[in-house]
C-alpha cells in the first residue's frame, strides 16, 4: 500500500514540466472561467447551455496550437474528452427522461453511467502518466494468506460492484420471462425477482473470492467466526435476513401482498434484508417492519390464497319492517355498488333484536382488499338511499315507558302494533 | 484540480453550498500543503521517471516487480548516495508495446525521462522520435564494445542509447534430474533419448544458437548480407534444419511456440534442460533453488562453439524531460555504467554481465558468470546476423512460420532451406 500512495504521489513531479504546467493551467483556466460565466451570468445574453460546448471549443483551439508548435498537447486534450464525455452524459440524461421514468434515468446515472464513466477516465489518466500493467501488479497485502495486488482488489470491487447495481435488470427480465412461461402471480414475479438477485449477488461474492484465490478453509474459517458472532453481536441481523429470505420462499409476505398490521390493511412495497416497507392506505404512511415479526408473530392476509375479501357492514332496521323485505333491499342494495363482486353474492342476515332496531348484517365481497373502506362507505350510502326509497327507518334510539299495574299478575306487556 | 474540475462539469447550479464546498477546498488545499511538509515550503519531489521494457519470455506480475525493484533498488541506493533527494519511478511496458505506449505519454508531456530497453528497440524507438540521441563523449564511449555500439547507432551514427548490460543465452537444467548437462547437441540428443524431457522454442533467436554447434552460421550470414550461400553453406543449411526436425521427432524433445511456455514447462519440473535467456535466472533460482543448473550452450560434435544470441539493454533519453529531468537522467546514466555500480549489479544479481568492457567478470568464483561469460563470447559469432536482422524484423516472424512447419514434418529440409534463404536474402 505504501508503495502505491509513494506511487502516486511520484506523480506530483510531473509539474515540474512547464509543457505539463501549461496545458494543465489552460484546461483549469477554462474549466473555471465556463463556472464563472455559467454561475456569475457574467454574459447574460449567452445561455447557459453553450458555455460548456464554447469552453470545449476554446480548449480543442488551445491544444491545436499547442500541437502545430511541436508541444506536447495530448494531456489537455485527454482532459478536454474526459470533460466532453461529462458534458455529453448530461444531455444523455435528457434522452433517456424521454423513454425511461425519471427516477429510473436518476438511478442508472448515479448507480452505473457517471461511476462507470469517473473510473474509464481515471485509468485514462493513470495510463497517461504510468504503466497500468505494473501498477496492477502492485502489492497491497495479504489476506487469509493469499497476497491480494492493486488490479486484483480493483477488479473485485468493480466485479461486485457491477454485481450488485447491474443485476437487478436481469433479474428482473429472468423473472417476468418465467412469469410468462409458467403462470405466477405478479407478487410471485416480485419475489423470484428478488430471490434471484440474492443469488446472483450471492455467486457473485463466491466468484470474487474464488477470483482472488481465497481458499476454502480460510472461507470456512472465516464462517465459523462468524457464525459465533452472529450468536451475539448481529444476532438480530442475521434473523432478520433469514427471516426475509424464508418468507420469500414461503411466499406470505411478497410484495403486492396485503396483510393486516394493527388493525390496517397494508400492502408490502419491498421485502429487503432487515425490514419490509409496508404502505399504509389509510394515512400513506410507510411502515419498516422488521421481518422477523411476520416470521414469528401471527399475520392476516387478504392474499395469501386470492386478493378477494369478505367485507360487512352493519345497519338496524325498525321493528315494523318485515326482516325479509329488508334482507332482499339489502342484498339488490350491495349489488348495485360497483366495486362489489356479484359473485360470490352479497349476503344479508339479521344478527339480533336490538334495544331498538332489529341489527342486520350485508356481507359482500370485493377484490382488492385495499379498496374496503370506500367500497363499504358507498355501500353504507346506498343502503340508506335504498332504505329511504322504500321508506324503511333506520331507528334513533328509543325507550318505551309505561306504567307499571300493580298487582303484577295483573300487568300486561305492550302489544306489537303496526 | 481534479476536485475543481469535476465541480466545474456539473451541471446543478449548488448557490447554498458554495460557502461549505469553499471551506472543502480550502481544506484539501491545506492539508496538501501539511503533507508537503511542516516547513510550509511546497517542494515537487525531484523523480526520475524511467520506463523500464520487458521481454517476450517475462510476464509482468510481481514477481517480476519485486526482480526489477531489487536490480534498480542496487543502482538507487548507489545514486542516492550522491543525490539525497532523487527518487525513482518506474514503469514495465512488455518491449512490443513500449514504443506506442511511450509515444502517447510523449504526447501528452508525461512520458519518461529514461527508457530501459533492449539496444534494437532504443534504435527503433530514436528513429520513431520516441528518444532523444544520446549524448556521450569520445571518452565515454569508450568504455563500452565498439561492436556493441555499433549495434546501436543509427545510420547517422547518433547513439539510441547508453549500453548498460548485458544478457545471454545459456543452458539452464535441473541439477536433480540431470547432474551432468550435455555439452554437444549429440549429448543433447542422448540425453533426451534416455528420459530427460528437453524443451526448444521454434522462435529463430531462440534457436540462432544451434547455427555455430551445425555449422550454418556462415550460410545464414550470407543469406542474410543478400548473397546466395555457396553450395557448401547451403548443405550446412539443410543439415542443420534437418537436426531440428531429427530432434523434434524425438519423443522427449518439445519445441514450444515461445520461450515463455518453455520456461513455465520447466519451472513445473516437466522439463530438464531448455536454453534460457539469463534475464530469468532470478525467476528460475527462485522456483528451482539450488537444483538449478546454468551451463553454456552445447558445441557442435566436431568441437564448433554455439552461437548464442546476446541482448545489449540500454538507457535511452526520453523526449519529454524537463531541462532537470534531463540532466538527473544522463547524471543517472552515466553513474549506472561506472566500474563500481557495473560491477556490483554483475555479482549481486548474476543475471547480467557489464556493458563496461573494462570491469572484469569474475569467472573464478561462479559457475554462473562463467557461463554467461563465456555465452558472451561465443555470441560474437551471432554479431553479423544481429546486426543484419533485429528482434522486430518482419523475417523473423516468417523464419519462425517455416521453422514450425519443418518441426511438424509439413515441408522437408531441403526445401525449407531454400525457402529460407530466399526469405532472408529479401530485405523488407
Amino acid at each position: 500500500m505504501r508503495a502505491l500512495l509513494l506511487e502516486v504521489f511520484g506523480w506530483l513531479g510531473y509539474l515540474e514540466r512547464p509543457t505539463v504546467l501549461v496545458q494543465l493551467l489552460v484546461v483549469a483556466g477554462l474549466v473555471l472561467a465556463a463556472r464563472a460565466v455559467r454561475r456569475r451570468r457574467l454574459f447574460p445574453r449567452l445561455p447557459r447551455q453553450a458555455v460548456t460546448p464554447i469552453a470545449l471549443s476554446l480548449l480543442l483551439a488551445c491544444a491545436l496550437s499547442l500541437s502545430a508548435a511541436g508541444l506536447p498537447y495530448a494531456f489537455a486534450g485527454q482532459l478536454g474528452v474526459i470533460w466532453l464525455g461529462w458534458y455529453g452524459l448530461n444531455l444523455l440524461r435528457g434522452g433517456l427522461l424521454r423513454w425511461l421514468p425519471e427516477e429510473r434515468v436518476h438511478q442508472l446515472e448515479s448507480r452505473l453511467l457517471r461511476p462507470t464513466y469517473l473510473v474509464i477516465a481515471a485509468l485514462l489518466l493513470i495510463s497517461t502518466v504510468d504503466s497500468l500493467r505494473d501498477l496492477a501488479v502492485a502489492p497491497l497485502g495479504e489476506l487469509f494468506g493469499v497476497a491480494i495486488s492493486a488490479g486484483k482488489l480493483f477488479q473485485a470491487l468493480v466485479v461486485i460492484y457491477l454485481v450488485l447495481v447491474g443485476c437487478g435488470p436481469p433479474a428482473a427480465g429472468l423473472a417476468w420471462v418465467l412469469q410468462g412461461a409458467v403462470g405466477m402471480s405478479e407478487g410471485s414475479r416480485k419475489a423470484m425477482e428478488l430471490m434471484l438477485r440474492y443469488a446472483v449477488v450471492g455467486l457473485g461474492l463466491v466468484a470474487v473470492a474464488v477470483q482472488l484465490g481465497l481458499n476454502t478453509t480460510a472461507l470456512i474459517a472465516v464462517a465459523g467466526g462468524l457464525s459465533v458472532g452472529l450468536g451475539f453481536g448481529i444476532k438480530e441481523v442475521f434473523s432478520n435476513f433469514v427471516s426475509g429470505l424464508w418468507l420469500l420462499f414461503e411466499g406470505s409476505v411478497r410484495p403486492g401482498e396485503v396483510l393486516m398490521l394493527d388493525g390496517d390493511p397494508c400492502e408490502v412495497r419491498k421485502l429487503g434484508l432487515r425490514a419490509t416497507l409496508l404502505w399504509r392506505d389509510r394515512d400513506n404512511a410507510e411502515l419498516l417492519v422488521p421481518n422477523q415479526t411476520f416470521f414469528t408473530e401471527a399475520a392476516t392476509t387478504y392474499t395469501a390464497s386470492d386478493r378477494l375479501r369478505r367485507s360487512q357492514v352493519n345497519v338496524g332496521a325498525a321493528y315494523h319492517h318485515d326482516p325479509a323485505e329488508v334482507i332482499a333491499l339489502l342484498e339488490a342494495t350491495a349489488c348495485q355498488v360497483p366495486r362489489v363482486l356479484h359473485e360470490p353474492a352479497p349476503k344479508a342476515l339479521l344478527v339480533s333484536y336490538g334495544d331498538f332496531a332489529i341489527n342486520y348484517v350485508l356481507r359482500f365481497w370485493i377484490a382488492n382488499p385495499l379498496d374496503n373502506g370506500g367500497i363499504s362507505s358507498e355501500v353504507n350510502q346506498a343502503i340508506w338511499h335504498a332504505f329511504r326509497a322504500h321508506n324503511i327507518e333506520i331507528p334513533f334510539p328509543q325507550q318505551v315507558e309505561y306504567s307499571m299495574v300493580g298487582p303484577p299478575e295483573q300487568h300486561q306487556s305492550n302489544r306489537f302494533q303496526r | 484540480m481534479m476536485g475543481a474540475l469535476i465541480s466545474a462539469m456539473a451541471p446543478l447550479p449548488a448557490p447554498r453550498q458554495r460557502p461549505r464546498r469553499r471551506r472543502g477546498l480550502l481544506l484539501a488545499a491545506v492539508s496538501c500543503l501539511g503533507l508537503a511538509g511542516c516547513n510550509g515550503r511546497f517542494e515537487l519531489p525531484y523523480v526520475l521517471y524511467l520506463a523500464i521494457g520487458t521481454n517476450n519470455d517475462q510476464a509482468i506480475d510481481a514477481e517480476l516487480m519485486e526482480e526489477t525493484q531489487g536490480r534498480l533498488g542496487v543502482l538507487e541506493l548507489g545514486y542516492r548516495q550522491i543525490h539525497p533527494e532523487s527518487q525513482f519511478q518506474f514503469g514495465l511496458y512488455p518491449e512490443a508495446i513500449i514504443s506506442n505506449a511511450l509515444k502517447r505519454r510523449n504526447r501528452a508531456g508525461l512520458g519518461p525521462d529514461l527508457i530501459f530497453v533492449n539496444g534494437d528497440t532504443a534504435l527503433r524507438m530514436l528513429a520513431s522520435g520516441v528518444v532523444n540521441p544520446f549524448p556521450a563523449t569520445a571518452t565515454q564511449l569508450n568504455q563500452f564494445d565498439p561492436d556493441d555500439l555499433d549495434r546501436i547507432r543509427n545510420s547517422r551514427g547518433q547513439l539510441a542509447g547508453l549500453p548498460t548490460v548485458l544478457h545471454t543465452q545459456v543452458a539452464c537444467f535441473n541439477r536433480n534430474r540431470l547432474p551432468n548437462p550435455p555439452t554437444t547437441v549429440t549429448e543433447l540428443l542422448a540425453a533426451s533419448a534416455s528420459g530427460h524431457p528437453v524443451g526448444l522454442t521454434v522462435e529463430p533467436y531462440g534457436l540462432f544458437w544451434t547455427l555455430g554447434s551445425l555449422g550454418a552460421l556462415a550460410g545464414i550470414e550470407q543469406a542474410v548480407a543478400g548473397q546466395q550461400p555457396s553450395a557448401a553453406n547451403t548443405q550446412r543449411i539443410e543439415a542443420w534444419l534437418a537436426w531440428l526436425q531429427n530432434a523434434s521427432t524425438q519423443q522427449r524433445v518439445t519445441f514450444f511456440s515461445d520461450q515463455q511456455s518453455a520456461l513455465s514447462e520447466f519451472m513445473a519440473g516437466r522439463l530438464d534442460w531448455i536454453p534460457c535467456n539469463s534475464i530469468s535466472l532470478p525467476r528460475l533460482r527462485k522456483k528451482l533453488g539450488p537444483n538449478l543448473g546454468v551451463s553454456p550452450l552445447p558445441s557442435g560434435a566436431d568441437g564448433s562453439p554455439p552461437s548464442p544470441a546476446k541482448r545489449i539493454r540500454v538507457l535511452a533519453l526520453g523526449s519529454s524531460s524537463s531541462a532537470a529531468g534531463r540532466a538527473r537522467a544522463i547524471n543517472f546514466a552515466n553513474f549506472s555504467v561506472n566500474p563500481l555500480m557495473q560491477r556490483s549489479v554483475t555479482i549481486g544479481a548474476q543475471t547480467v554481465l557489464p556493458a563496461n568492457r573494462f570491469v572484469k567478470v569474475p569467472v573464478q568464483s561462479s559457475t554462473v558468470l562463467a557461463a554467461l561469460n563465456q555465452a558472451n563470447q561465443q555470441s560474437d559469432r551471432l554479431s553479423l546476423i544481429v546486426k543484419q536482422i533485429h528482434y522486430d524484423d518482419p523475417r523473423i516472424a516468417k523464419s519462425q512460420a517455416l521453422i514450425t512447419e519443418l518441426v511438424f514434418g509439413e515441408v522437408s529440409p531441403r526445401s525449407s532451406a531454400q525457402a529460407l534463404i530466399k526469405m532472408l536474402r529479401t530485405k523488407p
